[in-house]
This record gives C-alpha cells, structure tokens and sequence, in this order.
C-alpha cells in the first residue's frame, strides 16, 4: 500500500466549483434528450415540432458559443412562444396530444438552462417520463428497446453527474456503476411488474384514444374502401388454433354482414337481434384463440361460422359476434366455429330484406340476369352463371381500379371490369337480387399465415375481404366468393407487390416475387413472432392473469392484498440476495497466488494451517519438520512457487507447473 | 423562540446521534448501523417523477410504461443501498498537522482507507460546514486528504467529530457517518507585527542582538545531553566514540550575548498581546541564530539555540495559561 497525499483546500457549503458541469456533459445531455424526444416527434404537429427543432438549434449553437445562449428575458420570451405554440395547434393543454406537445415543448426550453449539474439531472430524471408518455401513443417492441437504450444512458449520466471518480476513467467508471445498477435492477423490476397490483378501471380519462383513427374493417362498404384497408400494413388479429388449423380456402373470418345496398354503400342498417342463430347442422368443429387489436368497434372476428360466443360478447342471428363495448385495447377471446353448416330458414321479413334493389339498377344489368334466368333451372345454378360469366368475361383483379362513375355497379360491370373484391361482392349480390336470390355481403378477412417460429397465425390488413352468401333453399345461406371466379391469370400482382411490399396478402401468389421479397417477408415473420411474444408477456399482462398466477401459487384467497403483501416479501427478499453477495464480494487472486491458497488449504486440512506472520519459506520448513514424509511435495512446490512470485523474472509456465503440482497432492492426516 | 426549540431538538437528537467509535489501533471503522442515509433534493425529484410516471402508467394500464417506472424505481432502491454499501467498512484515521499559527489554516490529516477488497467512490468529508472535494479510494488502497480549519485561539485545536459522506452511486442519496476522532493540532500565537528587542543576559542592557555568525572563535561552555534539533557540528563526535552518548558541545560568545525573553518585562497589560509580542521576539531572535532563553510564569526555558529551541518556545507560549 501507498500514499498518495491529496492535499484539498476548504471551501465552503455547496462549493459552486463543483456543481457546474463540464461540456461534454452538457452535450452528452443535450443529445441525450433529442435523441430521446425524436420517436416522439410523428406524433406532434408539425408547428410543434418546428419549434423543437428551432430550440435544439439554439442549443447547439449556445453550446459552441456559450455567450450567445439566450438570456432570462428571452429565455420567458420563448417560454411564452411556446405555450401559444401548443395552444394555437391543439387548443388545449391537457389531453393526450395536448399534453405530450406541452410536455416536449417545455422539456426542450429546459435545455437552453443548463447551469449546474442539478440541471442536468433534472433533464437526465425527466427522460423517464418523456419516455412513458411515448408509450401512450405507441408500444412496439422496437421503440421499447430503443427508448430502454436511452433509459440506460440516462442512468450512466446521472453517474457521470456525481463525483469521486479515479482520474481519467470518469466515462468508463460511470458505464459500470450503471450497468452494475441495472443487472441488479433487473430481477426487481420483473417482480414489481408481475405483482404490483393494477387497476381495473382508469382513475380518470383524458379522453385517449377516443379521437385516433384506427385502421380495420367499418361497419359499412363502399367501393374502394376494403383496397384502401388492403395497403395497410398493420395487423388485425393473431390466432392461435387448438388441434388442426383450417384448410386455406376455408380461413375466412366472420365480421359485419351487409343487407342493405342504397345504390352507393352497403351497410347492416338494423342491428340483428341479438338471438343465437338456429344452425340445423354443424360439422368439422375447430377451437381456437384469438388476440385481436383495438378496432374501436364492437364486432370480433371469428372463423365462419362460431358456435359459441366469448363471454362479454353475443352471437347474433347473422353469425356474428358482437362485444358489449367498444374494443380499446387488446381483446382476448376464444371461440369455437364450424367450417361445415347449415343455417336455418328464412323468415319472410328477412326474405324481403335480402331481396331490396337500389334504385340505380339499369336496365342491361336485368337484362344479363334474365338470360342467365333462361338457362338457370334453379338458383344455385343462377349463381353458377353469375360465376362463369366472371370467370368468361375479362374481369381483372387488381388493387388499382380505374374511377367509377356515377352508378358504380354499372360502370364495373360492363365499362371498367377492373375492381377489387369489394366490386366483385357488391355486383354479385345484386345480380343475385335482381335475379331473386335472397344475397347479402359480408366482411372479413381471408386467409392468414402462420409464423413457423411460433406456430401462431397472423391475420394482416391487407387481408381485409368482402364476400356474400346467398340463400338457397333447402340449404340455408351459403358462402360464394366472387373474387375466386376471376381468372388467375387476370390476378393483377404488380400494383400488389409496389404497394404492399412484404407486407402484401398471400392471395397475390408470392411464390413468383423476387428473392428480396421473399427475404423481406421472412423478416417480417421473424418481426411478428418478437412482436406477438411481447404482446403476450408484456403489453397483455393484466390484472386477471396476476390473480391466475396468485391461484397457481395458492394465495389466490387473498386477492389484491395477497399480491401487494407478495410483491414486498419478493423485492425484499432480491434486494437481501443482491446485498449479501455485494458483501460476499471477493478479491479475485491471480492464478498464481490462488493456486498456492489452494496449497494452503490441503495442509489446513490436515491441521498444519499456516500461521499468518509465516511466509512460504518458513512455513515450508515447519511442514517438512513436522511431516517428514510431505518434504518432497512441498519442496517441488516451493521450488516452483517462489521464484515465480518473488523473483524477478516471470514464469508463465510456473502456473501449468503448479497445476500439475496440486493435482498430486492430497496430504493424509497420519494415523 | 421557534429557534429555540429547534435548536433544543437538535441538542437532544445529537447525542442520540450514532457515532464510529475509534478502534483499538486508532482508526476509526464504519459499519452498519452508523450509515445514515436520506434523499437528496435530485433524489426527492426523482421519486417525484417516477410517482407520476407509475400514477399515467397505471391509469391507461399501460404495461411497457409500468415496466419502465418499475425499472427506475428498482434503480432508486438499488441506489439508496450502494450509497450505504459504499460508506460500510472504510476506514477512518484522522491525525492532527503541523503547527500552525493564529490567522493561519490548521491542517488535519484524514487518512482514508478501503480494507475491503472493492472501491469507495465519492467520499466527501465534513467539518463544521466546511467540506472537501470528493475522492475516490481504489480498493485495497488509501488516499490522504488534508483539511484545513481556521486557527482562531492558541493552544491546541481539538477535532473530535468529523462526517464523512457520500452521494455515490446516482447521487439520489446522501449517505453520511459521525466519526469520532481525537485530532489535536498546536496553534502558537499570532506573532506581534513588531516587538522591541529582548533584553541580554538578565535584561541589564538592551541591546539588538545584531545576527553574528556561530564562529570557531566562542568560547567553550560546557556539554549537554543532545536534544533533537541540535546541529550536527555541535555533536561531540570523540564523547560519542568512547560509548557516553550524544554529547552536545555548547558554545557561546561572551555570556552576555545570551538573549533572554521575559514576560515581565513587557509593558503590555493584556497577556495575549505580551504572548504575541514574545512569538514576534522567538522568530526574530530565532533568525538571528543567537542563544536565548524564555521566561514566563511558571516557565522557563533554559537558552539554547535553533529550530529546536524555538519549537520549544513557541510550544510554552501556546500552551500558557490554557
């Protein structure tokens, strides 16, 4: 040991000196910040964001040329800028947008005020919740990483921050107090994740969600609404199935049905009475699990046809599934469905109801249907016409029609013959009315893939459907889908693969796309199976399943005060763990002096403990003087020990020599 | 009055107060339950924070935001804990500095040690509102730091109490130990700024004693015992050969070039200002290398040159009457 004298001079409390902090701090924490607020940014109007920039901008320039950092009165001046800034976009303060734009706007002011190390810590504190706001708006695993990046960094700043640091190692000190911190934190935070008690109701509303337009299937059809939904990359629901999945062409998922056309829209215009639908015969029964996203509507998707209805949702008597309330968040359900069914016959009110025309049917549309009629012996094979005729005539496929006039259905059926399914359901219903078959729509989606990491199938936008069922008697309703008429060779995949990318529908027969497209698609699966985990484990755990956890666990009798007594038993419990094995911490010997500890020990144990004021020599000779019979061993050891330790050349094969030395070694107490 | 009673709960609180006691071998060892531990003011702001953080959280039941608040408080809790493991076990030795005098800094000397096979980061030391910058202690290793404290009174300043703090490792928390200590460092007198020049040989003539070099040509008085401070040259070199011990050779001119400083013989009435004047009248004479001798009540200093001598002096003169 040595001593490095460190001669300090007084100084007063709070020496000043001390907390002003040097530049590279205070643009490790300028940086810090922007980097944090910029994920943020696609939330926040543009005018916000300008002034963000504008003040980041400012910063920087204050930072290389510290004189030019505005002054208290513009510093209010720009305070003032700002709020009025937020107002005049949002109107208000509070409220989601509102207060994340307040929030940024002020967090960035704070910045151009960095006059002492406390300031830095604030910003280096507020970081936290700059960060649990962004997660309002979005909560991909993505972002989670990347702002848990930043979380970290934060940490290593606030230990930068402090002081008493060896000289020179300031940044490289601060990064493993930091990480030390956070391995440790680790165990802690998923026991206060999992058992802190949550609430089941908010405590108030600030109105979220209510004005963020969701993607997803509406309660109503106009051409070229589902083309719309089909560009969207984003998911609608993920599917878990019980035994065997569905054939391909049998994955259709069950959501509105249409019965009123007003020549512009279909829409389902009256609710269906909320009466379980009679189902004459039912086969090829298949359970399954769904997780769908928040759609703001009520419906849930189900496989055609579901059997039974989740329990805060019924089935009414078109087949459907409606929930109580609109679905704000991740909704969970299972349902069971049946691929093969026979549904009930019609009453007369709704025989008139799937049989009303439009006002805008023109003639050549009953003429087509009257010929069809001629050759028909009976409805189904009217349907049959309807199919051939567009499969015969050429009707493409495509994501990219041309525009439709006035009277859409006419337009597509005899000018343009270019349209997406929502086209093809629409004119076939109502030739199908016109030629007095009871038709309706319906809207879905079709297909899904299933994610081979995870065995999990995932229901994409872009697979957004519409199809119809018509009534046959004897038969009940049964699903045609026009779309599958057309010729595959009339499929047009171009438009598909430009807009859709990886994220294209598997209708568009990806098997011919390029390399990359396949690569890309590969990527997304992957992306999906992390994203899919997260929303399991993370985003969907919820008070229900800490109570399933509480009853597996056998306190389930205690509910939320079992969960809380739990939660502070388990973090005291970590934190005692972390405490004794800092305590227990131990110097690492080299290689060398952990082999002669070792030494020591076997000659302990056969009670010839080395004393402590006795060094290697000396306590060699009282061995070899008390056990004669040892002096081989301890002198071969001795021999390599010593020189290797204290002498002044290094030995690097001393430590393989010791080894060996050790290995041979097993004193025995004499008898 | 409020004061009063602030300062009446502080009184009583102090001696409740947990100390580090000193060890056997003189130094000072933290342990557990004398670690006192509060948040600081970023500290406070930081629980504020993340009770927002968990309140926004809970409310939209947004479980990536709780998992985030879970995280930082699990850093707060982690960091309070480092804070107290950061204090326990390191030793403390405090000793006083050299002597100093009045109007000067008084040093203490605060030696501190990591025994434990781990580092002490920021280690910040505390003497009545005065503070040190904070180091850093690599383990197994130790770092003097001298303190320094007004030197207001003569005689020997005393630090009983010393804190040592620490706001490792996120500055949240202030951690912080009393430690006992038994420091004494000695405060000669503020020397006069002028002194009339002492008297020689029993103070019959005054007379400067003009500096005059310690010459082959003094007579021989006598010998004496060696007395640390003595020179070399003095030594007698033959009576330490023949086995009778460090022998100093004294030398003197004439006898009344001994110089003597007397209390009594000063004007002053306030004693403090006669000691200071005497410091002035040690250094001078000191300086000038000549023989001199201290008379105080119930002191006296036989005459004798050199540092020596003048520590010796100096000493008699801080410690008069105290």
């Amino acid at each position: 040991m040595f001593n490095k004298p460190l001669i300090s001079f007084t100084k007063k409390k709070s020496p000043a000196s001390a907390e002003l902090p040097n530049a590279v701090q205070v643009l490790a924490v300028i940086l810090l910040a922007s980097a944090t607020t910029a994920p943020l940014m696609p939330y926040l109007h543009w005018q916000i964001n300008a002034f963000l920039l504008l003040l980041l901008a400012v910063r920087l320039v204050g930072w290389r040329w510290p004189h030019t950092l505005p002054k208290l009165w513009l510093r209010v001046l720009l305070t003032l800028t700002g709020v009025a800034n937020c107002l005049y976009v949002n109107h208000t303060l509070v409220g989601l947008d509102g207060g994340a734009a307040l929030f940024a706007t002020m967090f960035a002011l704070k910045l151009l005020e960095l006059n002492s190390k406390r300031d830095l810590r604030l910003v280096a504190i507020l970081i936290g919740f700059l960060i649990v706001i962004q997660f309002l708006f979005d909560q991909a695993l993505f972002r989670a990483i990347y702002l848990g990046l930043m979380l970290f960094i934060a940490v290593v700043l606030l230990a930068n921050l402090n002081g008493g640091f060896s000289d020179g190692n300031r940044w490289r000190d601060a990064l493993r107090i930091a990480r030390n911190l956070s391995l440790q934190a680790i165990p802690l935070t998923l026991i206060l994740f999992i058992l802190f008690p949550r609430l089941t109701a908010p405590l108030w509303n600030l109105g979220l969600n209510s004005e963020q337009a969701m993607t997803g299937i509406s309660d109503n059809m106009e051409l070229g609404a589902i083309s719309d939904l089909a560009i969207s990359g984003e998911l609608a629901f993920r599917v878990r199935f019980q035994g065997n999945s569905p054939p391909a062409a049998q994955r259709y998922w069950r959501g509105p049905v249409l019965w009123e056309m007003d020549g512009r829209r279909w829409s389902a215009a009256q609710v269906a009475a909320p009466i379980a639908a009679r189902l004459e015969k039912v086969t090829d029964v298949i359970d399954y699990e769904i997780v769908l996203e928040p759609t703001q509507q009520k419906w849930l998707f189900a496989l055609d046809v579901p059997l039974t209805a989740p329990a805060d949702a019924v089935r009414n008597a078109d087949l459907q599934l409606v929930a109580q309330q609109p679905l704000t968040t991740l909704k969970r359900y299972s349902v069971r469905s049946a691929l093969t069914y026979q549904t009930a016959p019609l009453t007369a009110a709704q025989r008139l109801r799937a049989l009303q025309l439009p006002r805008n049917i023109t003639p050549r549309m009953r003429e087509l249907v009257a010929k069809w009629r001629d050759r028909a012996a009976d409805d189904w094979a009217l349907a049959q016409e309807a199919l051939a005729f567009f499969h015969r005539e050429p009707f493409y496929y495509t994501l990219q029609p041309p525009r439709l006039g006035a009277n859409a259905t006419d337009a597509f059926l005899f000018e343009t013959k270019q349209g997406f399914c929502e086209h093809y359901a629409s004119a076939f219903a109502l030739l199908m009315r016109i030629g007095g078959v009871p038709a309706r729509v319906v809207l879905g989606y079709l297909g899904g893939e299933q994610n081979q990491l995870s065995g999990h199938w995932s229901v994409w936008q872009s697979d957004a459907h519409a199809w119809t069922e018509i009534f046959i008697d004897g038969r009940g309703w049964v699903r045609i889908d026009p779309t599958a008429a057309i010729d595959s060779a009339r499929v047009d995949n171009s438009g598909a693969t430009r807009l859709l990318g990886a994220s294209q529908s598997m209708r568009f027969n990806l098997n011919h796309a390029s390399v990359l497209a396949q690569l890309a698609r590969q990527f997304r699966l992957f992306g999906d199976t992390m994203n899919a985990a997260w929303q399991n484990w993370i985003l969907d755990f919820s008070a229900a399943d800490q109570l399933a956890l509480l009853n597996q666990l056998g306190f389930g009798a205690l509910r939320e005060y079992g969960l809380a007594v739990l939660m502070i038993v388990a973090v005291s419990l970590t934190l005692g763990v972390i405490v004794l094995a800092l305590l227990r911490e131990r110097v690492k010997h080299d290689p060398l002096e952990a082999h002669y500890i070792q030494f020591c020990q076997r000659l302990a144990r056969i009670g010839l403990a080395r004393k402590h004021h006795e060094g290697p020599q000396h306590f060699g000779q009282r061995i070899i003087q008390q056990r004669p019979d040892l002096t081989a061993a301890v002198t071969h050891f001795l021999a390599v020990y010593i020189p290797a330790r204290f002498g002044i050349q290094a030995n690097d094969n001393a430590v393989n020599q010791l080894k060996t030395l050790l290995r041979g070694f097993h004193p025995r107490q004499r008898r | 009055m409020i004061k009063r009673i602030i300062h009446a709960v502080k009184h009583h609180f102090y001696h409740w107060l947990r100390r580090v006691p000193i060890g056997n071998d003189g130094i000072a060892r933290i342990w557990a339950r004398q670690i006192y531990i509060l948040p600081t003011s970023s500290g406070l702001m930081f629980g504020a924070v993340v009770m927002l953080m968990l309140l926004g959280s809970l409310n939209y039941q947004n479980n990536l935001g709780l998992l985030f608040t879970f995280f930082l408080v699990a850093i707060g809790l982690l960091a309070m804990h480092h804070a107290w493991f950061n204090l326990l076990k390191l030793a403390v030795q405090v000793r006083g500095g050299a002597p100093v005098f009045v109007g000067e800094l008084a040093t203490i000397v605060v030696t501190l040690r990591a025994e434990q096979p781990r580092a002490h980061y920021d280690i910040r030391l505390w003497h009545e509102r005065h503070s040190v910058a904070p180091v850093h202690i690599p383990r197994g290793d130790q770092r003097q730091i001298t303190f320094g404290v007004p030197a207001t009174r003569r005689g020997l300043l005393h630090v009983t109490e010393l804190m040592v703090e620490t706001r490792h490792p996120l500055h949240l928390f202030r951690a912080w130990s009393y430690i006992i200590c038994d420091a004494t460092t000695l405060i000669y007198p503020q020397p006069a700024p002028h002194a009339p020049a002492p008297l020689t040989n029993g103070g019959a003539t005054q007379q400067r004693p003009f500096p005059q070099q310690q010459s082959g040509a003094d007579d021989y008085l006598g010998s004496r015992p060696y007395r640390f401070g003595d020179s070399p040259h003095h030594i007698d070199w033959k009576a330490f050969a023949r086995e009778r011990g460090l022998v100093v050779k004294q030398f003197g001119c004439e006898a009344g070039q001994t110089l003597w400083l007397d209390w009594s013989q000063l004007t002053a009435s306030d004693p403090e200002i006669r000691l200071s004047v005497l410091t002035r009248q040690v250094l001078d004479v000191s300086a000038s290398g000549v023989q001199f001798g201290l008379r105080l009540p119930g002191v006296i200093e036989q005459p004798a040159a050199g540092v020596a001598q003048m520590q010796r002096c100096l000493t008699h003169l801080a410690l008069f009457n105290v």
